[in-house]
Parts: structure tokens; C-alpha cells; sequence
């Protein structure tokens, strides 16, 4: 199937005219995304049934729409009360939840909605003409790569505790071990699980990530009689049509900085076992690197919300590249597509392309489409959601708890995960009292078993040599890199400091 | 052994959310008392997988025996140490099934002292399918043949991807290694997948998994030899010779079954019942609708095997045998 003008025109309208499938399966999305614990592969599975009676084509695109739309609805808790609904949309919390609490919680989701739909269309786009090349990422990015890209990652921990180094490295070291725990990769010998089985798997990241922020924001929540300080005015600010449109304007002037976090965030999807967590950590903290501004980043600063945001969309269509172009998916929620691809008998991987072309690229072009059809729903979204935050506390924090509750024990079925939710809730609790960042706690929780696996796959490999971490010409590449943006930022402060006062706080 | 109290995730889910796929997916009472409900599946790996895969594909043809419909649910973890542990404190009524893999599973459980006796706590009742390991590589691998590929391992410790070692395929490349003198470093990647994955980019030298696997690859996968008498599925796993021909050695067949699990006290206690689960199964297996949905699938329909509770009991212990022979192998011991 050549992939000329007349062959992606039919195919953009014959995914236009599935709209009735992909506008529920949006607003699906959309909603689960943002309540944690129903995140896209989860909701997936649970729809699984009603998936497999649809035919193919239908169950695909109802579920790309509803994937891609997931990440998106991710990012609006995170904003609107430092929750984030997934993994991916936990580094948006950084900034997006100060610009709330500033008072300007429409302009961060007007941010969000933008860099999530641009960001994904770009994405699903730029996948579409270069599939071949995309796939072979793969081929060059392995476990020893891997460790690498995961320490940029850590390496925002650094970032995160620049005001209290000590307090952000124990947070981020306390992160890392409660990490460690789990059947270990190689032998399946249990460490550090108290003989519970529950743990055997590891720290479930759903339950730790919604007690770290929901549970504990519900507490230091109900200390407050609102989210937004009465002194920002926010309640009186205007929240009209004509508000609205300058926002998304607003947002829309990022475009670059959405186009290149998207496209890390594709490349970063493209690599099997990676995914959108890593790559919303990796590209905030590469916008906090290069960025003229870096000071203003963790306290509202608008690029802090793009680059995580776009980052996380541009891996929804990078997660299916391994599935389409070798045939073994890249994610979880590949998987789950590929079940469906298999339960009705069709091919994945380069056959798809021979047997069913329509279907390879019909995938990829329901995503894009998908997209497309979001942009009308981020305005009112945009002027409604921001209302959330005048909502008394009193009210909103049981509601989160209670939700979110519900939230932790969705994905494993644990009555046990409701439990560690509450665990977790009183460690970020006490964090947050004490001056600890919970998401240099989180970065640990979530990165550290991957950076594990990682290395120990890449130390197996090389029989245990540990110069295998300087084997290869892409991983030393990396390594050059990331020692630069560790040390970068100590030099280009010492010359600014020489050069004459910081700049101004311009987070526009 | 854990007490505290599971809700059922389905049944809560449906309850609490009261949605129209609960009440899609419900049925109604039949004349029968069993099955009144639906069915619950543990799968002790993660979804997308080829258990996933096969028990899929049985319940679609299975359910019309049945009558009624099935619910899945997946525990990966500690080499399906997790999915059996969750599975054993189900409430065992004959509703709640295991669909496992005896070859992998039976070698997790006496490697790793779980404490749950196959034939005392848990027993399997049905055989539906049966491959043999396989060792195979990438497109762009330089090795040919399986001869090519041991000869390279006898001048260096040559790499290879399994999904976890107390597996089959990984005595089978160990076995491999200690009867022509080769060297293999097994490198446990955690599942088909990823293991997969890793010998199509070439971060290993070769991939040993079920024959299944390279089969559903296509052409991203050239089978160089195959842990069995024969090759059951020439025409799809390019023709590959069995190993003990290729290499004249005598290992033994290295195989896995996929098989219906249940608890010891389920058939103790509902004969009835598991009857009607056997007597069910076993028209799913002549039904040619299961022929063409695994074929459908993907899967040569040479690996259908069935085979009733005795013979899946027997490959069972003779895989628990395997495991002992290999133990230090697969231990480090």
C-alpha cells in the first residue's frame, strides 16, 4: 500500500467517518484518565468484553481513541488538585498545580489540553510517514541505552530538591528503595516484601502514587478552606468565553516547545518497556535544562506543564510502533490491542501491513483523527474544569479520598492496595509537613525497579562487566549528555551571577 | 498463606458502576444449577501474552458449551508464583479455574517452594494444547543454523533471551550447552515479549521460547531448532530440524502444555460440576469451531492436544522430575 495524497485522504475520512465511535470512546477516556487508577490500560481491560464483540477496526480505534484521550484526562487532577490521574501526568503536578494555586488554574488546563492534542497530532503524524525508521529505535536503544535515558529521569530528583538538596536526595533515595521491593529479575527471589504476596510484583504504582498525592493533598487540603489563596483572587477572575480563547491562544504560541517535547516523547514510547512516565520526567527535565528561565520551574511555570503534557501524548502513538512494525507490543495497552488482533484472527507486525494495510495505517490515522476531534472539547473543558478549584474543601477532599480510594484498588482487585494507598497517603502527609517532595519520592517509586531491570539485564549480558554501561556509541552519547545537563546548570548559573542579576521570573 | 478478604474485581466493578456491559456480559439463569454464573479465569502472567492468547481462544468456542460466559484476570509476578498463591485462596466451587502452562509453572513451583502440592492442592484436569521449546533468532542474526549457532558458542559465551529460568526452553539451552561442550548465558527478560524483542534487535544472540512464539513472529523469526522428537509445525517454523537430530545429542523433550487447573477440594466437593467442566471441555476440543479459532490465532492446529486428567497429571510429574535433574542449572546452586 503506497502511502500517497489519494491513499491518506481516504483513509482521514474513512477515520472521520468512525466519529461516532472515537467522540464516547474520548469522552471515556477523558474521565478515566483523570480519575487514578482507571487509567487507559486498566479501562481497557475492563471493556475488554464489550471490545471483542465490535468488529476489528471498531474495537481498535474505539480503543486508540480512548487511550490517547487517557492521557489527556490525566492532566487535569494533576492541575486542578496535584493529583495526577496517571504516571505520566505526575510530572505535571510540578508546575501545573502552582499555576492553580495562583490562580491560574484555566490558563494551566488551556496549557495541558493544547500541548496533550498538539502534541499527539504531531506525534501520530510524524509516526505515520516514519514508521520504518521509528521501529528502528529498537534496534539501537537496548538495556544499556535504557539505564541511561532512566537517569535523566532521576536526574530531575536533583532538579526537584535545588532548595533543600538533602531533604530532596533522602526523598528521592527513600523513593528508590521502596522501588527495590518485589521479586527480584532474575532468581524471582522476594526482597523486602514482609512475606506478603501483594508485594511480590513490587510497590503497585497506582495505590503509591494515589496515596503520595491524592490522600495527602485531601489532608493538608482540609487545612485550607479553598485550594486557591484568597489573596490571589482567583474566585473573582474571569472565567467567559473571551478568557478562555486568549488561553488557548496563549497555549497555542508553545509550539515549539510541544512539537520537541512530543517528538521525545514518540521516541521515547518507541522503545519497548519505556513509557509515559519516563518520558514526562525525561522532557520536563530537559525544558527545565534549557530553558532561559529554569529558576521559576516548580513554581508555576507554564512550560513545566507543556513539556510533560506533550511528552505523554507523543508516547500513545510511539507504544504502537513496536506492535505494528515487529509485532510485539511495546506497552500494556498494546498488548491488550494485540489480544484483540489475535482474537479475530488478524496478523500484527509487518503482515498487518500486507494483509490488512487499511487496518496498519487505519490505526495510526484514528489517532491523529482522534486528536482532531479533541480540539473542539478542550474549550469548554477549559472554562468549566477551572471551576473546580472555588469548590469548598470540605467537600472535596472526601471526594478525593473516596475516589480515589476506589481508584487503588481498580487495577489489581486488592482490598490490600487500599491499604497501601493509605500508607502512602500518611508518608506524603508527613512529607509535605516536613519540607520532603513527594515526587522526588514518586520519580524513586516509579523509576527505580526499571532502572533496575535495566541494568541488571545489561550486567547479565555482559557477564557481569560493568564497563558494559560504556559499550556502546549511543549510550556514551547519553552519557556525555547527561553529565552536561547535570553540570550545565551550575555553569550557566555562576555566569548569570557574574553577568549581573537573574533574570525576572518570566514564566510567560 | 494470606486471609485477609479479595473482593472479586469484577463483581465489585459491576456493582458499584452498575454499568450496561455488567448487565451485557450478565446471563440469565439456566435450568441447570451449574453453571449459574459466570466463570472466573486466573492467568498467572500478564495480558497480551500466549496464555492470554490460548485461553482466549478456547473460552470463544467453549462458552457455547458451557453456556455461560467467562471473566480473566491476570497476576504476573515471581515467575507465576503470584497467579498461583492469588488462584489457591479463591473460594474453590469449580467457578473459579486456572489456565496455566505446566511446562513453566510446575518447574516455579518445585524450584521455588511455594508450598502448593500439584495433585494434594491443586489439580489439572485438562490438557487442550501441547508445543515444544524452540531456539531461534532474528532476521539479521548471523546464525543460519543451529550448528552455526553452538559452534559460536563453543568459542564464546553466546547470549540468549528467555522469559524467566525455571522455563523449559531454559533447560533445554542448558541441557543444550552441557551436552556439546557450548556455553549459554541466559538472560531472563521477564516474558515472551520482551525476550522476543530482544533477539529481533540483536541485544542477544538467540531467543528460547514455546514454538508458539517465533510462529506468531512471521518472518521476524527464524526457528533454528526445536526441543521435541520432531518439528510439529514444519511448514510455519521454516522447517527447522528437532535439536537431538541437528546436534545428535539426547536431551529429553523439553515441552509445555497449556491445561485447566483446579482445586483439589472443588472436585472433592462438586464431582458434579467438574464433570460438566470436563465433559464441556472436551466437546470444545472436538468442536472444529476450536480448530479454526486457533488457527485464526495464529497457531499451527498440530499443537491442539488433548489429553484428559491422568495424562496432564503425568506430564505434569515429569516435569517436576525435570525440575530436579536441573535444578543447580537453573538456581545457580
Amino acid at each position: 500500500m503506497e502511502l500517497d495524497a489519494a491513499t491518506l485522504a481516504g483513509l482521514f475520512l474513512h477515520a472521520f467517518s468512525l466519529w461516532y465511535v472515537i467522540v464516547p470512546a474520548v469522552l471515556i477516556g477523558i474521565v478515566m484518565g483523570a480519575i487514578p487508577g482507571f487509567a487507559a490500560h486498566n479501562t481497557i481491560i475492563i471493556l475488554l468484553p464489550l471490545t471483542l464483540a465490535f468488529d476489528v477496526e471498531t474495537a481498535l480505534v474505539f480503543m486508540v481513541a480512548l487511550y490517547c484521550a487517557s492521557h489527556l484526562g490525566g492532566g487535569v487532577p494533576a492541575i486542578l488538585v496535584n493529583i495526577p490521574g496517571t504516571g505520566g501526568a505526575a510530572a505535571t503536578t510540578l508546575d501545573g498545580y502552582p499555576m492553580t494555586k495562583k490562580g491560574e488554574a484555566q490558563k494551566a488546563l488551556a496549557l495541558s489540553f493544547v500541548a496533550s492534542v498538539l502534541g499527539g497530532l504531531i506525534s501520530s503524524v510524524v509516526t505515520l510517514f516514519a514508521l520504518p525508521y521509528l521501529s528502528r529505535v529498537g534496534y539501537y536503544v537496548h538495556s544499556v541505552e535504557m539505564v541511561v535515558v532512566m537517569l535523566f529521569g532521576l536526574a530531575l530528583i536533583a532538579s526537584i530538591a535545588a532548595q533543600d538538596m538533602l531533604k530532596g536526595l533522602i526523598a528521592g533515595a527513600f523513593g528508590l528503595m521502596l522501588g527495590s521491593m518485589g521479586a527480584d529479575h532474575i532468581y524471582a527471589a522476594p526482597r523486602g516484601t514482609f512475606g506478603l504476596l501483594e508485594l511480590f510484583d513490587g510497590v503497585p504504582l497506582v495505590p503509591a502514587l494515589i496515596g503520595l498525592f491524592a490522600i495527602s493533598e485531601a489532608l493538608v487540603m482540609l487545612e485550607e478552606t479553598s485550594i486557591v489563596r484568597a489573596e490571589d483572587g482567583a474566585g473573582a477572575r474571569p472565567v467567559d468565553w473571551p478568557a478562555t480563547l486568549r488561553n488557548v491562544a496563549y497555549a497555542c504560541t508553545k509550539w515549539w516547545h510541544i512539537t520537541w517535547c512530543s517528538l521525545l516523547g514518540l521516541v521515547i514510547g518507541v522503545i519497548p518497556g519505556a513509557g509515559a512516565s519516563i518520558a514526562a520526567f525525561v522532557a520536563y527535565q530537559q525544558s527545565l535544562f534549557f530553558s532561559k528561565t529554569p529558576e521559576a520551574y516548580g513554581r508555576g511555570h507554564p512550560e513545566g506543564v507543556v513539556a510533560p503534557e506533550a511528552a505523554n501524548n507523543g508516547v500513545t502513538t510511539g507504544t504502537l510502533v513496536p506492535l505494528l512494525a515487529i509485532g510485539v507490543p511495546g506497552g500494556s495497552t498494546a498488548a491488550v490491542m494485540m489480544v484483540v488482533l489475535q482474537f479475530h484472527g488478524f496478523p500484527f507486525g509487518p503482515r498487518l501491513f500486507v494483509e490488512a494495510p487499511g487496518l496498519a495505517y487505519g490505526v495510526i490515522v484514528a489517532m491523529a483523527v482522534s486528536y482532531v476531534l479533541m480540539i473542539p472539547m478542550i474549550f469548554p473543558m477549559v472554562r468549566y474544569l477551572s471551576k473546580v478549584t472555588v469548590v469548598s474543601t470540605l467537600y472535596l477532599a472526601p471526594l478525593i479520598v473516596a475516589f480515589t480510594l476506589v481508584g487503588a484498588f481498580v487495577p489489581r482487585g486488592f482490598v490490600f492496595d487500599i491499604g497501601i494507598a493509605i500508607a502512602f497517603g500518611l508518608i506524603g502527609y508527613v512529607a509535605r509537613k516536613t519540607g520532603y517532595h513527594v515526587a522526588a519520592i514518586l520519580i524513586g517509586v516509579i523509576l527505580g525497579p526499571l532502572i533496575e531491570r535495566s541494568f541488571i539485564l545489561a550486567m547479565r549480558i555482559s557477564g557481569n562487566d560493568p564497563f558494559v554501561m560504556f559499550s556502546s556509541a549511543i549510550g556514551n552519547v547519553l552519557w556525555v549528555l547527561l553529565v552536561l545537563t547535570l553540570v550545565m546548570p551550575y555553569v550557566l548559573k555562576r555566569l548569570r551571577e557574574r553577568s549581573g542579576p537573574p533574570a525576572a521570573e518570566g514564566a510567560e | 498463606m494470606l486471609s485477609h478478604p479479595r473482593l472479586p474485581r469484577r463483581r465489585f466493578l459491576s456493582a458499584a458502576a452498575g454499568t450496561a456491559l455488567a448487565a451485557g456480559v450478565g446471563r440469565a439463569a439456566f435450568a441447570q444449577d451449574y453453571p449459574s454464573r459466570n466463570v472466573h479465569i486466573t492467568v498467572p502472567t500478564g495480558e497480551g501474552g500466549g496464555a492470554d492468547r490460548d485461553a482466549r481462544t478456547f473460552t470463544k468456542v467453549w462458552a457455547d458449551h458451557m453456556k455461560t460466559n467467562f471473566e480473566f484476570d491476570y497476576y504476573p509476578g515471581a515467575a507465576g508464583q503470584v497467579g498461583y498463591e492469588f488462584y489457591m485462596q479463591q473460594e474453590p466451587n469449580a467457578y473459579n479455574l486456572l489456565f496455566s502452562n505446566i511446562g513453566p509453572e510446575v518447574i516455579m513451583l518445585t524450584l521455588q517452594n511455594v508450598g502448593i502440592d500439584i495433585g494434594k492442592d491443586l489439580v489439572y484436569i485438562k490438557k487442550t494444547s501441547t508445543e515444544p521449546m524452540a531456539v531461534w533468532v532474528g532476521p539479521s542474526s548471523p546464525f543460519k543454523s543451529l550448528e552455526a549457532l553452538v559452534d559460536e558458542a563453543k568459542k564464546r559465551t553466546v547470549t540468549v533471551s528467555v522469559s524467566r529460568l525455571p522455563h523449559p526452553a531454559s533447560i533445554g539451552m542448558l541441557a543444550l550447552g552441557e551436552a556439546t561442550g557450548a556455553t549459554f548465558n541466559l538472560v531472563p527478560f521477564g516474558g515472551g515479549n520482551p525476550s522476543a524483542m530482544a533477539a529481533i534487535t540483536g541485544e542477544v544472540d538467540c531467543c528460547a521460547l514455546p514454538l508458539a512464539n517465533p510462529i506468531s513472529l512471521g518472518d521476524q523469526a527464524i526457528v533454528l531448532g526445536v526441543f521435541a522428537d520432531r518439528n510439529p509445525a514444519p511448514d510455519e517454523a521454516n522447517g527447522a530440524p528437532a535439536v537431538n537430530d541437528a546436534m545428535g545429542t539426547k536431551l529429553p523433550p523439553l515441552t509445555s502444555s497449556r491445561a485447566w487447573g483446579i482445586h483439589k477440594a472443588a472436585i472433592d466437593k462438586y464431582p458434579e460440576r467438574i464433570e460438566i467442566l470436563k465433559t464441556t471441555m472436551q466437546e470444545t476440543l472436538d468442536d472444529p469451531a476450536y480448530a479454526e479459532a486457533v488457527k485464526a490465532s495464529g497457531l499451527p492446529t498440530a499443537f491442539i492436544d488433548v489429553g484428559n486428567q491422568e495424562a496432564a497429571m503425568a506430564e505434569a510429574e515429569a516435569t517436576r522430575e525435570l525440575a530436579i535433574r536441573y535444578k543447580d542449572l537453573l538456581t545457580g546452586g
